[in-house]
């Protein structure tokens, strides 16, 4: 696990109180939304306003593109490689 | 003259939670410190449970033990001044200049607690949130009256939080702890009250003589006819005075 892997997951668990799950229990390719991580849409949009602090990255709230970055760790982690300032 | 049933009741803050806990508490009112205890809220589920900040935990921890699984029935969430503790950090967020929490944003509502009361038990039925300065519980008892000319049962859940200190320049009767009182009124069963507006309207009831009070006076006179260690109570709302009476059957 690359530590931008590590570190996206420690931010999603920070910022969205999820106390009881450790950096280890989210898969790397499994939804973060409905399934798999079983997130919701307030904490999209908290992990969005996360990626514009820490990042700097700006989304559109609800396009497809977002959607995609937002399928995974692994896309997020692209996201941020091709466009993060950090 | 409106007549009700109190079907069942639960009161919550730091250390008191059965109705034992609070008759010894209202006989002998000692200062209330500490975190809430076992009123956790284990039926809800831990993505749910954590968007739960105290108001919440003290206002749902009372209410859930009163409704089965799966059963639906209104409510009314009444709280006079909502979660104050998080709006002010919201506030004083947007006072540095920083991006607000969208999650803290959608829980700074007057009707959050209720919203994830509802979300949590996948109960559709109706919700009334209440706010009000003077007669919590009364005007909570008027508006459940009314719900219950269509509705047979109605649960009520009356809440606060202590306020941050930069206001309490500005409230009186603040709340010294946490508290949440939920009850379910009926028409079927249960103990039997009688609310009625006195004729005349008397003096404003004194606050204590030294200005201090545990809990809001109107709350602690509500838990003593709850506890039945009292049968009747006054309320005073808008000049009018109210009796709450226990009626035995």
């Amino acid at each position: 696990m690359s530590s931008l892997h590590l570190e996206l997951k420690q931010m999603i668990i920070d910022t969205l109180d999820l106390e009881d799950i450790a950096a280890e229990e989210i898969i790397n390719d499994e939804p973060l939304f409905v399934e798999g991580l079983c997130l919701d849409s307030i904490d999209a949009l908290e992990i969005g306003l996360a990626l514009q602090k820490r990042y700097g990255i700006k989304l559109k709230a609800d396009s497809e593109e977002t959607r995609q970055h937002f399928a995974s760790i692994n896309s997020l982690a692209l996201l941020i490689e091709s466009q993060g300032s950090r | 003259m409106l007549d009700f049933q109190v079907e069942s009741w639960m009161a919550v803050a730091p250390g008191l939670e059965s109705h034992g806990d609070w008759c010894n508490w209202l006989q002998n009112p000692q200062v209330v410190q500490g975190d809430l205890g076992s009123a956790s809220l284990k039926q809800i589920s831990p993505m749910l449970r954590r968007r739960f900040g105290v108001l919440g935990k003290c206002a749902v921890g009372a209410a859930l033990p009163l409704v089965n699984e799966g059963e639906n029935i209104p409510s009314i969430f009444a709280s006079r001044h909502g979660d104050t503790p998080l709006t002010l950090s919201l506030l004083e967020g947007i006072g540095r200049n920083e991006p607000m929490s969208p999650t803290g944003f959608s829980l700074a509502v007057h009707n959050a607690v209720s919203g994830l009361f509802s979300i949590a038990r996948k109960d559709v039925s109706g919700v009334t949130a209440v706010a009000a300065v003077e007669g919590l519980i009364l005007q909570t008892l008027l508006e459940a009256s009314g719900q219950l000319l269509t509705s047979g049962r109605v649960l009520c859940v009356v809440y606060d939080v202590p306020l941050p200190a930069l206001y309490h320049g500005y409230c009186e009767g603040v709340a010294r702890f946490p508290y949440a009182i939920a009850f379910i009124l009926s028409h079927k069963k249960g103990k039997r009250y009688r609310l009625m507006q006195d004729k005349i309207s008397r003096k404003k009831l004194a606050i204590s003589e030294s200005g201090f009070s545990h809990l809001d006076p109107e709350a602690m006179g509500f838990l003593e006819i709850l506890t039945g260690l009292s049968t009747e109570m006054r309320f005073e709302l808008n000049g009018r005075s109210w009796r709450l009476r226990r009626v035995c059957s």
